[in-house]
């Protein structure tokens, strides 16, 4: 171990490294009290090129450190690169992490079953497919691949959304920003846009503007995606709304209107509940409610 | 048409199953006979590609055994008449003409003279089959809009092939099947089945066209994300829902609404065609046809019914 002044690295080079979307916070905290502990590893180039410890030398630069600690090496760059992977993989890597980490054993020439392998140790799947969707999430630009890492996106979501052109991906982030998106929530929004994108060649600003909340989002893309369905669903709330059910019963309507019939079901304490109960049904199916919805799961209203 | 490796295997299940049809839907209760797992075809919207594990064309050949489960079950006391068929999980025809397997049962039907055998094709090549044709052979074709079939049916023979087989073979003295299945949506379909359904008009004798299915597509949930997937957008034009048995289908007004198009649409090439529908709901019927059917049952005594008008006493 040598004390390595940080003029004499390279500050800027990236090559090795993988971290993404962690704070540095605390770290340069640890290190403004009991400065850097553990060195970092620099490959035996003029200047160093930094191998581990990219976030500890971005932290003594903040802090304005002279020098640092640090192991030099001199191996082929695919050593090194091996070397910067296993210094963190305690840790675990996040997705965007792991997809910087397959992109770069990508292009330094690692064959496909050393890729492969590493996947595996990444618990990812070693399929082509999976490396394929990986490797085009590094290639995103900041923007996309900040949108993936805010949202959490499963692997399923990041492939729906590779799906999409430059153009509909600035679209979508810009429309979902702010919106507070679950994993679901963000399946069924893909799903529907790809529907529509399949349908009509391209998603135009029309069909995803800016939303102000995950309820406005999916109610207009299933308008668009579903325009029957959406209608028939807007009947039955009228219909809901005017009758104004009385409490201790629920008139349960299939969610896709393809049941003929509906499920009446009561909550009773007692006889003189179900008395009240069987009267207040009966005074709906004499006012028309009941048959109006009854209509609705006959495929014969739009 | 590119071969894929075929391999004949030892069968480990029942070759000869009821078709399983599907929950709170009417099926017509044909039975299926399994020699063949897996299709050359590849159709994009084809359900084995969710249901079978493999690529692979695995042929299950054991003529005895499937003639004495034939016998077993044609033999046994029934009040209906009995239905088989080879299209299940494969095409009847499409590797016949290579591997010929539908010689003995085509033979096995015609001595037995007791239920009937119906081969369901996209392929329109039958002719080694023609010197032992018989009445008990139903030889049948899916009929879909050229435009369709250019775009989903890629390996299929065109509409125009299919339907002269199906005269060849009402020629050579077979009732024909036709199977509107799977009906798609798409812009302008109403134009090109009404073109197709005016082809089958010109083209085929509609009193040896024994019966003629209708059926909207529907695939299982598995397949929804591959047809997303690989945009396809002739597969994806319709509004779809999730059906009572959790298969996507189209939503009801517009399954309604296409069925009595296409059942007009047929009507007008002769009023006497016996037209069914292929899973559908007991409500379905009733809005199409006006028929209340309990239950699959019921749809089975209108083939019986069917099949001994067109028979007479041969059955």
């Amino acid at each position: 171990m040598t004390q390595v002044p940080l003029s004499r690295i390279d500050l800027t080079d990236e090559s090795f490294k993988l971290s993404y979307g962690r704070d540095n916070g605390r770290l340069r905290s640890s290190i403004r009290a009991a400065g850097i502990i553990e060195p970092v590893v620099l490959l035996d180039r003029k200047p160093y090129i930094p191998v581990v410890g990219l976030r500890r030398l971005d932290c003594a630069r903040s802090l304005r450190m002279r020098s640092i600690p640090a192991i030099i090496v001199d191996v082929p760059e695919k050593e090194a690169l091996l070397r910067a992977i296993h210094a963190n993989i305690e840790r675990g890597y996040n997705t965007i992490e792991k997809a910087n980490i397959l992109a770069k054993t990508n292009n330094l020439g690692f064959s496909r079953t050393d890729i492969l392998a590493f996947m595996t140790e990444l618990d990812l799947d070693p399929h082509e497919k999976v490396l394929d969707i990986f490797l085009a999430l590094a290639g995103l630009a900041p923007l996309y691949k900040d949108f993936i890492f805010r949202n959490s996106m499963s692997l399923r979501n990041i492939g729906s959304f590779l799906r999409f052109d430059t153009g509909e991906r600035k679209r979508i982030v810009r429309s979902l920003a702010g919106l507070h998106l679950t994993e679901s929530i963000v399946r069924e929004t893909f799903e529907m846009l790809q529907i529509i994108k399949i349908r009509k060649g391209k998603l135009t600003g029309k069909d995803i503007p800016a939303f102000p909340n995950t309820e406005t989002l999916r109610a207009h893309l299933k308008k668009r995606t579903y325009p029957i369905l959406t209608s028939l669903t807007r009947k039955l709330k009228a219909i809901r709304d005017k009758m104004a059910t009385p409490p201790g019963i629920d008139i349960r309507v299939d969610p896709f209107f393809e049941k003929e019939y509906i499920d009446l079901v009561l909550r009773i304490k007692d006889n003189d509940d179900i008395r009240t109960a069987l009267a207040k049904i009966s005074g709906l199916a004499d006012a028309g409610y009941l048959g109006s919805i009854l209509d609705l799961t006959k495929g014969t209203i739009r | 048409m590119t071969l894929q490796k075929v391999q004949f295997v030892e069968n480990t299940t029942d070759i000869i199953r009821q078709c399983p049809g599907t929950k709170h839907h009417i099926c017509c209760g044909y039975q299926t006979i399994d020699l063949i797992e897996g299709c050359v075809l590849s159709c994009s919207y084809c359900i084995l590609k969710a249901y079978l594990k493999s690529d692979a064309i695995k042929v299950s050949y054991d003529p005895e055994a499937t003639t004495r489960e034939l016998d077993r079950r044609i033999d046994a006391p029934t009040e209906h008449v009995l239905r088989f068929g080879t299209g299940e999980l494969s095409d009847s025809l499409a590797l016949d003409r290579r591997l010929k397997l539908n010689h003995f049962l085509v033979d096995y039907f015609g001595e037995k003279k007791k239920a009937i055998l119906e081969l369901k094709s996209k392929w329109a090549d039958f002719r080694h089959l023609i010197p032992r044709l018989n009445p008990y052979t139903v030889i049948s074709f899916s009929v879909s809009p050229q435009r369709f079939i250019d775009s989903e049916e890629k390996r299929t023979s065109p509409i125009r092939k299919r339907l002269k087989a199906a005269r060849l073979a009402q020629d050579n003295g077979c009732f024909v099947g036709l199977h509107f299945d799977p009906v798609v949506i798409y812009d302008g379909f109403e134009r090109d089945y009404r073109y197709l359904i005016e082809d089958i008009g010109r083209m085929l004798d509609p009193e040896k066209i024994i019966w003629i299915s209708l059926g909207l597509l529907r695939f299982p949930a598995a397949l929804h994300g591959q047809l997303i997937e690989n945009k396809r957008k002739y597969l994806l034009t319709g509004e779809f829902i999730r059906g009572e048995d959790g298969k996507f289908r189209y939503i009801k007004p517009e399954r309604i609404r296409i069925y009595k198009l296409l059942y007009k649409l047929l009507k007008k090439i002769d009023s006497r065609l016996f037209i069914y529908l292929c899973m559908e709901r007991a409500d379905i019927w009733k809005e199409v046809f006006g028929i209340t059917l309990e239950d699959n049952e019921g749809l089975i005594r209108l083939f019986d019914k069917r099949i001994k008008n067109l028979y007479g006493g041969m059955l």
